[in-house]
């Protein structure tokens, strides 16, 4: 297991708030994904899905716990951590005034390809993704559906071993977000480790090799889909879901009984924590 | 020496997009290429024209009074002059109503021959400007009493010239009374005065040009370093573009200065073109220099400059940068100009302080002292290990700016576009994030209203301003926050004791605030007329006590209250300790007292309001002490005793009756909630977890 290009344990963030003191956004995360795996974090809107992805690409430091990439850990070595891993979300844009050729050149150049094979990688990447038609266009004048495979090919522009997609058919259409199932299945084949956001139930059934359920910023289970079902008797992904997270409240509910007699409690009719919303990305 | 990779990638990339943006170019190189010389041109233009119409102006001067024969004969006199272009300019034209015609403009200049008798009175009366100072008298001189408009071009200039004519002329005519009476030597040569400047034209060019060449080349670099800095991280915030960047793996400190090399680049080579430009155009003639600014500069000095002037470069550059990093959006960055403007402009302006050299403390001030060196450059009196010192102190002052920026860039509030915490929970507790805002856009209202209000009643006028204005703000602030009402009024009940103490401390605070304030007047003396304003404003004349008492005591008693010692410490008692807490609530309180020399009395009596509250817990005695205070203050005022505040031994007496006071309410205390103070024994009575519900269930 310590081999696998992705781990973390105990992995925590916390962030202070004024009146109800820490909230735990992500609370203790142990997972692992290994080459050639994608791992689905499958989670309602504010979990921890995107917390948990922006630590693990250096953007947010862990309040505690570790997190390791190819062996470098996040906080010791963000530039090793980063240098491996390519990062892709629904809020992360191109440049406008650039080309989807400079656009790729330049992100080889920032990770640390090698300088003389930039070129070679460049055109190895237009003819991938079949971008060559409007290689030399500037990337404001692109379809959305061009500006997407752009994005894609400039994540894997320096051939990282580890890939991360936060959400990233989140604001797609159909077509779009079933090319990039594909493309993401194809990264698979070449041995990535994937890591996949989503809070979509059916995008999480065709897509993942392993699915972690993730509630008020815990992991309550990481399995196949196959060994979830057998382990709650259910079929359908959604209806395992809303069994981990209807257990998950019942035991949030006792614990605060339990405790409402300490100082830190919940008020009575006070939102429960997951209400409030994720971090949103910086697109806005 | 060779720049990694990624710096030379971040760098290209910031180039490529500025030039790839018409708009931006259009602004910060091609619009003012033709700005500038056209500034010049117009102010040329307008110059030239100024004197060409003042050449051709013809001025109208009537002539009135008992000794008018006389005065139209000086005036003939200076009309008639040897100088035939100055015949032309004065015409006598005779006029019924010389006043109204001034007026209207139908006359330039009004000469009124006075009879010595009527100069006479008018001095006694004090109708004179210049007074003649007493000699002999020597009753019969002449007088001459010209009158113009002076908001009329013709009338003001034409009095200008016919006064310096008139006394030309008495002079001319003094001399030759002087000669007829037998005066040995000629007039001139009484004493012979020669004046010689021993400096080299160079030097004196080099002076003129080095005051303002560090400003002109700042304000140039700016203007041209701005839309790529406020484009490169604020920017990218916008676009989203960052996270993507901050993903890979170059180093934030390769990422700042791959940018920072690109706004240095770019501010350089505009203020570069926009010098070429103008020198182009002055080579070429085309327009002509401002008077004294010709100025020819070797090369040597040129390159010599160039040097000296590069931390600069890197300073502004980075200033730009570090403004874009710490904006959230383009038009934050955009608003964050003007005040980087003022910083960087202001230090260039350091050689125009008299006598400065760089041995002096200017030495260590970034920018300040490269300007002074700038010019003693050029004004060839370089001192080369001051200059040195300079260009090194500026250097680190640009690398610690830089980092600053990289140091952003590890800011997740900042990176990730998550304005704060608070807004992550939206409500109350954006409130406590906000409130400094909210009170500082109150401010710049309530100094609005107050000075520009139109009401003549004083009534009125204290109703408005402080009864309605503090009113209505914690109002809309309760509401625009949704928060609870009894909670950020602290509308609680204190328990009994306390009220001891406020009957004690509120007129003790008084005396101490009064202290405070006599103290102050060693350090900085209050004129004192001021202090008779002063006393007229806190009492008005003509209106009955019982309404000054309500006007000036009870109404700002219970507003201004509500709004400081209410929302305002509700919205920050989280961020600062207890003692902090006081000092900042009462010092804002101060600020909002615009006759600047009562602020610090007027925050002193806040400290001690704001101490009253936190013991306390509640509001109530909070108002009534600062009733009470003003109350005092105004009978005081109303029956001339205010000489009772001018004994020390009232001082020390008052400073340990408010002690003793504020011993009190601690003893009785109830503790603010959420600030820190130790609860005290009586705390466990039941009877105050009623008065005072926990912060939870309020919500």
């Amino acid at each position: 297991m310590s081999d696998s290009p992705v781990r973390t344990e105990g992995l925590s963030k916390v962030f202070y708030d004024a009146s109800r003191g820490e909230v735990n956004a992500v609370d203790a995360v142990d997972l692992d994904c290994s080459r050639g795996e994608i791992l689905g974090l499958l989670g309602a809107n504010g979990a921890g899905k995107t917390t948990t992805l922006r630590m693990l690409s250096t953007i947010l430091r862990p309040t505690s716990g570790h997190a390791w990439l190819m062996g470098h850990e996040v906080r010791a070595q963000p530039e090793r951590v980063r240098a491996e891993l390519g990062f892709y979300s629904a809020s992360t844009a191109l440049y406008p005034k650039i080309t989807p050729r400079e656009t790729l050149r330049f992100f080889a150049q920032v990770n640390g390809y090698p300088p003389k094979s930039v070129e070679a990688r460049v055109e190895e990447l237009i003819d991938r993704f079949r971008i060559g038609d409007y290689a030399d266009a500037r990337v404001e004048k692109l379809s959305s559906g061009m500006k997407q495979k752009v994005s894609i090919a400039r994540t894997v522009a320096h051939d990282p071993p580890v890939l991360i997609f936060d959400e990233p058919t989140v604001a797609l259409d159909v077509l779009n977000a079933i090319e990039l199932r594909k493309i993401i299945s194809d990264l698979r084949s070449d041995g990535k480790a994937i890591l996949f956001s989503t809070h979509v139930m059916s995008e999480a059934e065709q897509l993942c090799d392993r699915i972690a359920i993730i509630h008020h910023g815990r992991i309550l289970a990481v399995e196949t889909l196959d060994g979830l079902r057998e382990a709650t008797g259910l079929h359908y992904l959604e209806d395992i879901f809303v069994h981990y997270a209807g257990v998950k409240d019942a035991d949030a509910a006792a614990e605060a009984n339990i405790s409402s007699e300490g100082a830190g409690a919940s008020p009575p009719g006070a939102a429960p924590r997951g209400d409030r919303k994720e971090r949103e990305g910086s697109s806005k | 020496m060779k720049l990694p990779v990624p710096v030379r990638a971040v760098f290209g990339l910031e180039l490529r997009s500025l030039l790839r943006d018409p708009r931006t170019v259009l602004i910060s190189v091609v619009l003012p290429l033709f700005l500038i010389p056209f500034l010049l041109l117009a102010g040329n233009w307008v110059e030239d024209r100024r004197a060409d119409r003042e050449d051709a102006r013809v001025y109208r001067v009537a002539v009135t009074g008992a000794d008018s024969a006389f005065a139209a004969s000086l005036i003939e006199g200076v009309v008639g002059g040897t100088n035939g272009a100055e015949r032309e300019r004065f015409r006598l034209v005779e006029v019924d109503d010389p006043q109204r015609a001034l007026q209207t403009e139908a006359l330039d200049i009004h000469v009124e021959a006075l009879s010595w008798m009527e100069w006479r009175a008018l001095v006694a009366e004090g109708e004179v400007t210049r007074r003649d100072r007493a000699g002999p008298e020597f009753d019969g001189a002449p007088v001459l009493r010209l009158r113009f408009h002076s908001s009329h071009t013709g009338s003001r200039d034409g009095v200008e010239v016919l006064r310096e004519r008139l006394l030309e002329l008495r002079a001319s005519r003094r001399d030759a009374l002087l000669s007829e009476a037998g005066f040995p030597v000629p007039m001139e040569q009484v004493a012979i005065v020669d004046a010689r400047n021993v400096a080299s034209q160079e030097q004196i060019q080099g002076a003129r040009l080095g005051r303002f060449l560090t400003l002109v080349l700042l304000g140039l670099m700016i203007l041209g370093g701005s839309a790529i800095s406020i484009d490169t991280l604020a920017g990218e915030k916008e676009r989203g573009t960052l996270t993507t960047l901050l993903t890979s793996a170059a180093s934030r400190t390769e990422i700042v200065t791959g940018k920072l090399l690109a706004i240095m680049a770019v501010a350089l080579a505009i203020a570069l073109v926009q010098i070429l430009n103008l020198w182009l155009f002055l080579g070429l003639g085309l327009v002509e220099p401002m008077a004294g600014f010709a100025v020819s500069i070797s090369p040597g000095l040129a390159a010599g400059l160039f040097v000296l002037y590069l931390p600069a470069v890197a300073l502004t550059a980075g200033v730009l940068l570090l403004s874009s990093a710490h904006a959230h959006s383009y038009k934050e960055a955009q608003f964050y100009l003007t005040p980087v403007l003022a910083l960087l402009l202001v230090p260039a302006l350091a050689p125009l302080l008299p006598g400065i050299t760089l041995q002096s403390a200017i030495l260590a001030v970034p920018l300040a002292n490269l300007s002074v060196g700038a010019h003693e450059l050029l004004t060839g009196q370089a001192y080369l290990p001051g200059l040195i010192v300079a260009w090194l102190v500026t250097a680190v002052g640009a690398a610690w700016v830089t980092d600053r920026s990289i140091h952003a860039l590890h800011d997740e509030g900042l990176i990730t576009g998550d304005t704060s915490r608070a807004e992550f929970f939206g409500g109350p507790e954006l409130f406590q994030k906000r409130v400094l805002r909210w009170f500082a856009a109150f401010w710049a209202v309530k100094i609005l209203l107050e000075f520009n209000l139109p009401i003549d009643d004083v009534r009125t006028a204290v109703l408005v301003n402080v009864g309605l204005v503090f009113l209505v703000f914690p109002f809309v602030v309760i509401r625009h926050f949704r928060l609870d009402p009894v909670e950020a009024l602290a509308l609680r009940v204190p328990r009994p004791g306390v009220w001891l103490g406020v009957l004690i401390g509120a007129p003790a605070g008084l005396v101490t605030a009064n202290t405070i304030f006599r103290l102050m007047d060693f350090v900085v003396p209050v004129p004192t007329e001021l202090l008779e304003n002063l006393g007229q404003a806190v009492t008005p004349e003509g209106i009955p006590m019982w309404q000054l008492v309500i006007l000036l005591s009870v109404v700002p008693g219970i507003t201004e209250e509500l709004t400081f010692r209410g929302v305002l410490l509700h919205g920050l008692r989280k961020r600062f300790r207890p003692v902090a807490l006081a000092l900042v609530v009462g010092l804002i309180f101060g600020f909002f007292h615009f006759q600047i020399f009562r602020i610090p009395q007027s925050a002193a009596i806040g400290v001690m309001l704001t101490v009253v509250t936190l013991y306390s817990g509640s509001i109530f005695p909070a108002i009534v002490w600062h009733t009470l205070n003003n109350a005092l203050a105004v009978y005081l005022g109303s029956e001339g005793m205010e000489s009772v505040l001018e004994s020390w031994w009232w001082s020390a007496g008052a400073v340990l009756a408010l002690v003793l006071a504020f011993r009190i309410i601690w003893v009785f205390r109830t503790p603010y909630p959420d600030v820190g103070l130790s609860p005290g024994p009586a705390r466990a009575e039941p009877s105050d977890v009623t008065a005072r519900p926990p912060s939870g269930t309020a919500r």
